[in-house]
């Protein structure tokens, strides 16, 4: 396949994405019921079916990668640029909350969190452009 | 992208470092752009164009306009 | 984007913050430690405060690092950013997977503290082998 084809490249994308995210909501809510119901017992079976539900983030996480590397250069600075954004923002949260916890401010708290927050400051690093003009 | 780089630089005996250092860019930079993993952006290129006084296109190939015909 | 500065100059202006944000760092990570296990400190606000003081020079150099992409040559900001990319990607894929043990009761409290040291280990493995991943740059 030709790089830099941001067309080409989107398409391959959106192939294997929405499948992915497909298969995350039924994932998601098919393994709480089962788990619910208590069909399913034991350390090892309960965490193969947290992992299971994890994979198609992970998957989502590479097809965008592969996406970054196929797409034009100029979509390639701005997606790399949001998403570094995405994580320094996720990152800065997560050293915040984990020293607050260290030093016992706060108790537990849900890691799951940390994956809409980065969604949501990826999303809006990117959104940013739409609204201030120059990029890149 | 083919290009003339490392002969260009090995004719005026330049490490890579120091041409890296003429054009403002990392050694890595350089070594990217000779082996053909990188190719630079339009100001870059110029900025070499002119280090060199050549026209961009007598260092640059542009491979994949040649694919592009084969392709049609 | 044009370059304002060269990729030594933008090093530069980079070591002269980072360099002294670490030691920064280091020191307010020990000696809060110490302080707050010493002291014997009790009192949520000051342990906060203590908490907040040691994280800023943290994202103070991640701010610096973004500084230093836009600055340095567009092929170490490509290779830069794609590695801080995948190191993001990698943390928050650790996330989803801890989340996820967590919410169907596999593993209890997790220090959300281990996701920095996660963050900065694979974005160091990240830059070191560059063309793990993809092919052009």
């Amino acid at each position: 396949m030709a790089k830099g084809n941001f067309f080409r490249a989107n398409k391959r994308y959106h192939r294997v994405f929405w499948p992915l995210m497909a298969a995350y909501v039924a994932l998601c809510f098919g393994g709480s019921y089962v788990i619910n119901q208590g069909w399913v017992s034991g350390t090892v079976a309960t965490a193969a079916i947290a992992i299971a539900v994890a994979a198609p983030i992970i998957g989502v996480f590479l097809v965008m990668l592969r996406l970054v590397e196929e797409t034009d250069e100029y979509t390639r600075l701005r997606q790399l640029k949001s998403m570094v954004q995405g994580a320094l923002f996720t990152i800065s949260v997560a050293v915040v909350i984990g020293f607050l916890q260290l030093f016992e401010v706060v108790g537990q708290f849900w890691t799951f969190w940390f994956g809409p927050i980065f969604f949501v400051a990826w999303g809006l690093a990117q959104l940013r452009h739409h609204f201030w003009g120059k990029t890149v | 992208m083919k290009n003339q780089l490392r002969l260009l630089r090995t004719e005026r005996g330049w490490s890579q470092a120091a041409l890296a250092e003429r054009l403002g860019v990392s050694r890595q930079s350089v070594n990217a752009i000779e082996t053909g993993k990188y190719d630079p952006s339009l100001p870059l290129a110029f900025a070499i164009a002119r280090l060199f006084e050549l026209k961009i296109e007598e260092i640059f190939e542009d491979e994949s306009g040649e694919e592009a015909l084969a392709a049609e | 984007m044009s370059q304002r500065y060269g990729f030594k100059e933008a090093r530069k202006r980079y070591n002269r913050i980072a360099g002294p944000l670490m030691a920064v760092y280091a020191v307010l990570c020990l000696g809060g430690s110490a302080l707050w296990a010493f002291l014997d400190v009790d009192v949520k606000f000051t342990s906060a405060i203590l908490a907040l003081a040691i994280c800023a020079p943290v994202i103070a150099v991640l701010i610096a690092k973004l500084r230093y992409f836009e600055e340095t040559d567009e092929y170490t900001r490509l290779r830069q950013l794609r590695a801080f990319a995948l190191a993001g990607a990698v943390t928050v894929s650790a996330v989803f997977i801890v989340g996820f043990l967590q919410l169907f009761d596999v593993v209890g409290q997790v220090p959300v503290f281990l996701f920095g040291p996660l963050f900065f280990l694979v974005y160091g493995l990240a830059t070191c082998t560059g063309r793990w991943f993809g092919k052009t740059v």
